[in-house]
C-alpha cells in the first residue's frame, strides 16, 4: 500500500512518516489557537430566523462542539499509530476538513480557483492547506471502498 | 462560486401550522471543501447512490446551492447538524 492509509479488514491505519506525524500534532494546537476564523465553523441553520436559530440553539445546546472534541480524541489515537475502523478515519478526516476550513479562513480564501492562482510554496500555511487536502482526498478514496 | 448570503428572505411562518411544514436542507458552496468529499458525505449521510451524490456536488459547485434532503423540521434540523458536524455549509428552507 503506497498511500497514507494501510487497510487490513475493517481497520485502518494511518500510514506516513514521523515527519509529517510531526506536522499532524500540531493540527489541534491550530484550531485552538485559530479559533473559528471568520466565523467558518459557527454554522446556523436558521441564518435569518433568530427565533428558530435560538430554539435550534437550545435544541442543540454544546452537541456539535462536543462531537468535535471526540473527533480530535480519535485524531491523536490515528496519529499514535492506533488502527481503528472506519469510523475512526471518519473522525479524522473531519478533523482534518475543520483545519482546512480555518486555513482558509486566515488565508483569505474565499472562492474557488484558490489552487491554481496561489502558489502553494509561498506561504507554509498555503502548504499545510494543499497537503492536507491530498490527506483528506486519500481518506475519502479509502473510506469510499468500505461503503 | 459563493457562500452562503447574509439574508435569505422567507415569508412569514404561522406557527401553529410550523409541524405540518416541509422544510429543505440547502447545502451551499464553499471554496474549502474537497468535491470527492462532499460526494462522500451526502453518500454517508443520506444514502444517495454516488452517481446522485455527484449530480447534488456539482450543482452545489455550479449553482451555489442544492437540497439534498427533505422533511419535518426536526428531521431537517438533525440533517443540517450532522452537515454541520463535517464541515459543510447547511440550511433550512421551508417548502
Amino acid at each position: 500500500m503506497s498511500g497514507p492509509f494501510a487497510v487490513s479488514g475493517d481497520q485502518i491505519t494511518l500510514a506516513i512518516g514521523d515527519d509529517e506525524r510531526g506536522v499532524l500534532r500540531n493540527v489541534p494546537a491550530l484550531l485552538e489557537i485559530g479559533g473559528d476564523a471568520e466565523g467558518r465553523l459557527a454554522f446556523t441553520p436558521h441564518p435569518n430566523d433568530e427565533d428558530a436559530a435560538a430554539k435550534y440553539r437550545d435544541l442543540i445546546g454544546d452537541d456539535l462542539a462536543q462531537m468535535r472534541r471526540v473527533d480530535r480524541v480519535a485524531f491523536e489515537k490515528v496519529l499514535d499509530g492506533e488502527s481503528g475502523p472506519p469510523e475512526t478515519i471518519e473522525a479524522f478526516m473531519r478533523v482534518i476538513g475543520e483545519a482546512r476550513i480555518i486555513l482558509a479562513g486566515r488565508l483569505g480564501i474565499e472562492d474557488d480557483g484558490w489552487e491554481s492562482e496561489m502558489d502553494m510554496r509561498s506561504d507554509p500555511e498555503l502548504a499545510l492547506l494543499g497537503w492536507l487536502g491530498y490527506l483528506q482526498d486519500a481518506a475519502v478514496e479509502t473510506l469510499s471502498e468500505l461503503l | 462560486m459563493t457562500i452562503a448570503p447574509d439574508r435569505v428572505d422567507q415569508p412569514d411562518v404561522d406557527e401553529d401550522h410550523e409541524i405540518a411544514r416541509s422544510w429543505q436542507v440547502v447545502v451551499w458552496n464553499d471554496p474549502v471543501n474537497l468535491m470527492s468529499y462532499v460526494v462522500w458525505v451526502l453518500r454517508k449521510l443520506f444514502g444517495h447512490s454516488k452517481e446522485k451524490a455527484t449530480r447534488l456536488m456539482l450543482q452545489v459547485h455550479h449553482e451555489g446551492r442544492a437540497i439534498v434532503s427533505s422533511g419535518p423540521l426536526e428531521k431537517a434540523e438533525l440533517d443540517c447538524h450532522r452537515l454541520h458536524h463535517h464541515g459543510l455549509w447547511a440550511t433550512l428552507e421551508q417548502t
